[in-house]
């Protein structure tokens, strides 16, 4: 599913360590349902991204008027939508550059790597493709010399018990077009960009030190395959047993629960959500259609107005008039950004594949619930 | 971690006024919980600390509860320390800032302490941790709580008694999956494990509960062959999990399964269809606006150009509607395509 990087692009892969993994879990829950952003700092070793420590940005933008660092209008109608705006902002809000140097500053004293190679976000069911997202990653990728990359983390199919962490960059001809920061439809007929250039997803690897392997190896697992264990002697004891009770590297078997539906409901939920979106860009293009072929027309009807005074004033022998006036008079309407419709495209297809992948894992689960079950049948 | 240790519970001691929390009135036990990002990230600053020092020394944040007994460390980062033979210093000002960028982020946590293979000097009213890192042997945490006691009065701010509390490392259930995954790297040689699929997740499940059950299998085929020892609790206990299994008919299995399935195979189809539309509707704008120039303002040019050029167009419009019109029926919706026609 991963597409492979071109092989002229500067990372091709991507390292995690598990203080990063366990960081972004923990801060993502945390906020959870609002999206939390913050920064990534590591190493770029060769073609591979090292990533070794990650820090989260301050979600709220400073209130300039009062100084607090903390403070958003809670009379503000709009208090709502901005802090979801706010919070997806953040990572190339001013405040949050200024905060991220500075805690690159402290945690060089400390020997922790002090390149900053990229920005995460939480998203719910693979909801990350909007513009702030591309923003976001532009911004990186155009500050920061090309090697930073942004870690996608999907709070609601990791708890459903297999962990989602994606990376991502923006292409090389999305960025040539960012640049340009025209998304008309010429400009896209030109480079022929479509809404699957848009993102690279890069494959992701866990790295752990040897210290942390370490106590790992002492964390319980499973208990012991051997025989000799003394047999419980109440039922009691079995419940109370430590290893099995409260063991944090028992084998998770979350993932072999059978909930369908409401996953389902929630991609539901959000394609319609794409659909709406999709629609309204619909709209916006066909006003803009409308009201330039009106403009067209009335510049039309102006200029042969203006061909046939001008024909009359040569029989009066008269100057004629300037027959490019109109470009002064009439003003044509300017065309909108195809940036979104796109990014819907990108988006519907996240989650047409995130339902793909989802049903081989539930058909295989259902057929294996129904076998059995059902055991006379042949499966 | 298996923590059995056994913990005597003395009163906590109260420290004289100037040193006292806030909360120092009650004198219950404080036991502390600590979250596995904080232990995971003391054991990175651990592996990261200049060569010639013996420990890494830092501050814990989180949470403590309304009356002070239950204290939950949630956060930590480290601060730069020097040591001479006696007396081991912080630099008290990185503190502060890191506390002030911290706290900004994430405006819930409160201070704590912590120091890794030796015990930091600094007594705050707070609780301290240690972690030993000492190559070899297990890595060890161990909490206490600092309480001055004064062995002459001049020197009665520097020292202080430690008192282990109880602590205990919780793993929360979002943090399971990352924490398997992480785990998976542990057995192999690079230390290394790429991001696995859904379906990569799910075989590996699988495959523990059946090697699981054919351990339970094979122990029960030797209590019958009397080759073990029976348990009663064991027996029991199976007898309670086989009893899980629901009691259904197999009518219903059937119709609740396919009607599951469609359930899946429809919502597939319909993104796979939604995200084929949108594709063929943004195709359809952007690739119209070649073949009819009069609709269309490609360029700002002389106006001669363009009269002759929309007479061209409507010509080639004319052709288009047909194509359009067509390609509207199939697309179901009114797209750029259908919109020129009606131009």
């Amino acid at each position: 599913m991963a597409t492979v990087p071109p092989a002229e692009s500067p990372v091709r892969e991507v390292q995690l360590s598990a203080l990063v993994v366990m960081r972004l879990i923990k801060h993502s829950t945390q906020v959870w349902p609002q999206p939390a952003t913050g920064c990534l700092v590591g190493m770029d070793v060769g073609a591979q991204l090292q990533i070794t420590n990650s820090f989260p940005f301050p979600a709220s933008n400073p209130d300039n008027t009062t100084g607090n660092p903390n403070a958003t209008n809670p009379a503000d109608p709009y208090h709502q939508a901005d802090q979801l705006a706010l919070a997806l902002a953040a990572p190339r809000a001013k405040s949050s550059v200024a905060y991220q140097n500075e805690m690159i500053k402290y945690l060089r004293e400390v020997n922790v790597d002090a390149q900053g190679v990229g920005w995460y976000v939480s998203c719910s069911m693979g909801n990350f493709v909007n513009a702030s997202f591309v923003e976001n990653q532009a911004f990186y990728q155009r500050a920061t010399g090309e090697q930073t990359v942004a870690l996608v983390f999907d709070v609601g199919r990791s708890s459903q018990g297999s962990l989602t962490l994606k990376a991502y960059r923006l292409s090389p001809s999305f960025m040539a077009a960012c640049k340009e920061n025209k998304f008309t439809t010429e400009s896209i007929q030109k480079s022929n960009l479509r809404y699957q250039d848009i993102l690279i997803e890069l494959p992701v690897a866990i790295h752990n030190s040897h210290l942390l392997t370490s106590y790992l190896h002492q964390l319980p697992t499973s208990p012991t395959a051997d025989t000799d264990l003394a047999l419980p002697a109440s039922l009691n004891e079995l419940h109370r047993n430590p290893h099995l009770a409260s063991n944090p590297l028992a084998p998770n078997l979350d993932n072999l629960d059978l909930s369908i539906d409401p996953f389902l409901e929630k991609t539901v939920d959000q394609l319609l959500d794409s659909i709406e979106a999709h629609q309204t860009e619909q709209n916006n293009a066909q006003y803009y259609q409308r009201s330039l072929a009106r403009e067209q027309a009335k510049i039309q009807t102006w200029q042969l107005k203006r061909k046939q005074e001008n024909a009359l004033r040569v029989q009066q022998k008269q100057t004629p008039l300037p027959e490019d006036e109109w470009q002064k008079l009439f003003k044509l309407p300017v065309e909108p950004s195809r940036l979104e419709a796109m990014l819907v495209g990108r988006q519907v297809e996240q989650y047409a594949r995130q339902i793909d992948g989802f049903g081989a894992v539930v058909s295989g689960k259902m057929f294996g619930v129904r076998g059995n079950l059902l055991p006379g049948e042949a499966s | 971690m298996g923590d059995s240790h056994n913990y005597l519970h003395l009163a906590r001691p109260l420290a004289p006024a100037p040193i006292a929390t806030s909360q120092s009135s009650v004198t219950a036990p404080v036991s502390v919980t600590l979250q596995p990002q904080a232990l995971f990230s003391i054991i990175d600053h651990a592996s990261r600390r200049p060569a010639d020092q013996e420990r890494v020394i830092g501050t814990l944040l989180g949470t403590r509860s309304e009356d002070g007994t239950e204290v939950s460390v949630t956060n930590c980062y480290a601060v730069p320390h020097t040591e001479t033979a006696e007396q081991v210093e912080m630099d008290m000002d990185y503190q502060k800032r890191m506390l002030d960028l911290h706290l900004r982020a994430a405006p819930k946590e409160v201070l704590n302490f912590y120091s890794q293979q030796g015990e930091g000097t600094f007594p705050h009213p707070a609780v301290h941790l240690t972690v030993s890192t000492v190559a070899g042997q297990d890595v060890e945490a161990n909490t206490y709580i600092s309480a001055p006691i004064g062995v002459t009065a001049e020197r009665a701010a520097d020292s202080c008694l430690f008192i282990p509390v109880p602590h205990e490392i919780k793993y929360d259930e979002a943090s399971k999956s990352g924490l398997e995954l992480i785990a998976g790297a542990r057995d192999r040689d690079d230390r290394t494990q790429l991001m696995q699929t859904d379906l990569e997740t799910l075989e590996r499940a699988i495959e523990q509960v059946l090697e699981m059950l054919e351990r339970v299998s094979n122990y029960v085929s030797d209590v019958l062959d009397e080759e073990q020892q029976s348990s009663t609790a064991l027996g029991q206990f199976l007898l309670n999990t086989l009893a899980l299994a629901p009691k259904v008919d197999a009518e219903d299995i059937e119709r609740d399964f396919n009607n599951h399935i469609q359930d899946v195979l429809l919502v597939s189809y319909l993104a796979n269809t939604i995200r084929t539309q949108i594709d063929l509707s943004n195709r359809l704008a952007t690739a119209a606006i070649t073949m009819g120039g009069d609709t269309n303002v490609a360029s700002s040019g002389g106006d001669q150009q363009k009269q002759q050029s929309g007479e061209r167009g409507g010509e080639r419009g004319g052709q288009r509607r047909e194509g359009g019109g067509g390609q509207q029926q199939r697309s179901g919706q009114a797209g750029p395509g259908g919109r020129r026609g009606e131009q």
